[in-house]
């Protein structure tokens, strides 16, 4: 039981990494039809905002000595205005691109993400101690929790309320939900086109940014291919989900996190290493079954 | 108010229209009929921003519209209620009416125009907090028609308002669009398919058909239907003659 617990534990806080990587990409697939590559990127680059630029092994910190809130609110500056410089520079100009072309593009602002790091960083991988305080551990009843999965449910939980209350009752949050579900049509009424764009950027890059402080906080080393397995595995938690809904990516990020880690749980032990080919199987089998996933939008309507 | 001159727009390949010429003046009800793929929704489109020209001019009040973003359009006060209705089926219905005052952020006259709008809609008053997507297709009509109205557009263009609708709703949505009409001095634009209920409702006639307007006049000399139909089949056409795919 207690094992369960923990596990179960184990997978929530994984689960929200997931489903906050997840809701970024599903934002912006929702309103551009773009699926965002670069956003594990985005990810990484937060994470080296923390530091002193140089190609040395040993990581001196920058932004990452400030005080939390300060870290957080720098680390989401940056990485949203790097997340609309890749719409201003490459997006912008592809809106009527079909998706495939949208994700190719995002292909290459990923590949040029990894190599701007990669001159003002070095290629070595850096240990960063951030917020090392967050390893205590809770015990209750029994269980053994670090804070840092508290501080990471909690964070996904308030980044989704607050998401869900910008989308739900301010104009700006309806208007974006109209032009996710009919972009052209929105247009026709008023609604500027470049402002949604722009407005999903930009909350993507937030979610993006507390993503990959967790991450950090949870890993302590920084490389400058970091975000992507985070990334690839919030993208399955797209598709399981059903593009193209924010519940259905959060839901999704859930979904791949708990089979994920219950695999590992449970799974005899010569068969773990082995455990992702499972998480893949049952996703696979999954869209057999429901292949517009778990929570299905009407067909994706036809942008301006 | 609106002059639309020499417009061609194509879709890959497609020509979908020809060097089209229309004219729309203050206050007046014109109807565009043509059968299946005239190019009626795209010439709407293209005047909404919805679809780029190849060439021509698209003047709205002597303002030239070609390349101008279609909110930008709407903000002139155009505005366009397309085909197939297209709520936004996931958002309610309260705010699927608002979204136009909300991305114009003008919100002076918005509950008093929702509540005059919901005087010939009472139907949507009882859906209100109701996703739109459930509503039925002629609340839904009825929905983007006063979605259209509150943004306070000087020119409504409506494409084939009676796609799929019972031909008693069609009345009411015809008789609702004259009465909004004469109560605020709209400027209507409206596509059919067919010309019969277009001889009562509109004041001038155009006929398009494979992209280019092959007739247009008064309706009030145009009753007896001879000269729509000669028309609409092609049979003014100098080459030769149209096969039947289309029915009125
Ligand atoms: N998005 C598009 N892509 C390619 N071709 C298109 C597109 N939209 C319209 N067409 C083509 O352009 C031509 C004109 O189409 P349009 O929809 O404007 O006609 P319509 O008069 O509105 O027809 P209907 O009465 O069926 O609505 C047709 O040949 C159609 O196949
Ligand atoms: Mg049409």
């Amino acid at each position: 039981m207690i094992n369960f617990a923990q596990t179960f534990i184990d997978a929530l806080s994984l689960g929200s990494l997931y489903a906050l990587a997840a809701l970024g990409i599903g934002l912006l697939f929702g309103i551009l039809r773009l699926i965002n590559f670069a956003y594990g990127d985005l990810i990484t680059l937060g994470a080296y905002a923390l530091i002193i630029p140089s190609t040395e092994a040993v990581a001196t910190l920058f932004i990452g000595g400030w005080p939390w809130f300060m870290v957080i609110i720098a680390v989401a500056v940056i990485v949203v205005a790097a997340a609309l410089l890749s719409d201003l520079l490459v997006f912008r100009h592809i809106r009527r691109a079909d998706p495939a072309t949208l994700m190719i593009a995002s292909f290459a602002v990923s590949f040029v993400i990894q190599n701007v790091i990669l001159m003002f960083y070095g290629s070595r991988p850096k240990s960063v101690d951030l917020w090392s305080n967050l390893n205590y551990q809770i015990a209750v009843s029994g269980l053994r929790i670090p804070l840092l999965q508290i501080v990471t449910i909690l964070a996904t939980l308030v980044l989704m309320g607050g998401l869900t209350l910008l989308l739900k009752r301010t104009a700006l949050g309806i208007q974006m939900r109209a032009a996710a579900e009919d972009f052209r049509m929105a247009r026709y009424l008023g609604v500027r086109g470049n402002l949604v764009i722009g407005l999903a950027f930009a909350i993507s890059g937030v979610l993006a940014a507390v993503a990959s402080l967790l991450l950090l906080s949870q890993t302590g080393t920084l490389s400058q291919t970091m975000g992507v397995p985070l990334m690839l595995f919030a993208f399955i938690a797209t598709v399981v989900g059903g593009m193209g809904s924010l519940i259905g990516a959060a839901t999704g990020g859930f979904a791949v996190a708990f089979a994920s880690v219950f695999l590992q749980a449970y799974l005899p032990d010569d068969l773990r290493p082995f455990r992702d080919s499972f998480v893949f199987g049952i996703v696979i089998l999954m869209l057999l079954f429901r292949p517009a996933g778990l929570v299905p939008t009407k067909a994706l309507v036809e942008r301006v | 108010m609106l002059e639309v001159e020499d417009l061609a727009v194509s879709y890959g390949g497609t020509t979908a229209l020809a060097g089209v010429a229309i004219s729309v003046k203050e206050r007046e009800a014109v109807c565009v009929v043509g059968p299946n793929g005239a190019g009626k929704s795209t010439l709407l489109a293209a005047i909404a921003g919805g679809v780029p020209p190849k060439r021509g001019r698209i003047r709205f009040d002597g303002k030239d519209l070609v390349g101008m973003r279609a909110e930008n359009i709407a903000r002139l006060g155009i505005s366009l209620v397309p085909e197939g209705r297209h709520v936004f089926g996931t958002l309610t219905v309260e705010e699927n009416l608002f979204i136009g005052t909300y991305a114009m952020s003008d919100q002076r006259h918005a509950q008093r125009d929702a509540e005059q709008l919901l005087g010939y809609f009472p139907r949507l008053k009882e859906r209100w907090r109701q996703p739109a997507g459930r509503l039925s297709g002629g609340e839904q009509q009825m929905l983007v028609i006063a979605r259209a109205l509150m943004t306070r557009p000087r020119l409504v263009m409506v494409d084939e308002p009676s796609l799929g609708l019972a031909p008693k709703i069609v009345d009411t949505v015809y008789s609702t669009l004259l009465a909004l009409r004469a109560e605020r001095g709209l400027t209507l634009l409206v596509n059919e398919q067919s010309s019969d209920r277009m001889l009562k409702f509109s004041e001038r006639i155009y006929v398009l058909r494979n992209g280019r307007i092959l007739l247009h006049g008064n309706t009030a000399d145009l009753q007896d239907g001879e000269a729509i139909t000669r028309a609409y089949f092609g049979f003014d056409e100098h080459h030769t003659p149209a096969t039947s795919e289309a029915a009125a």
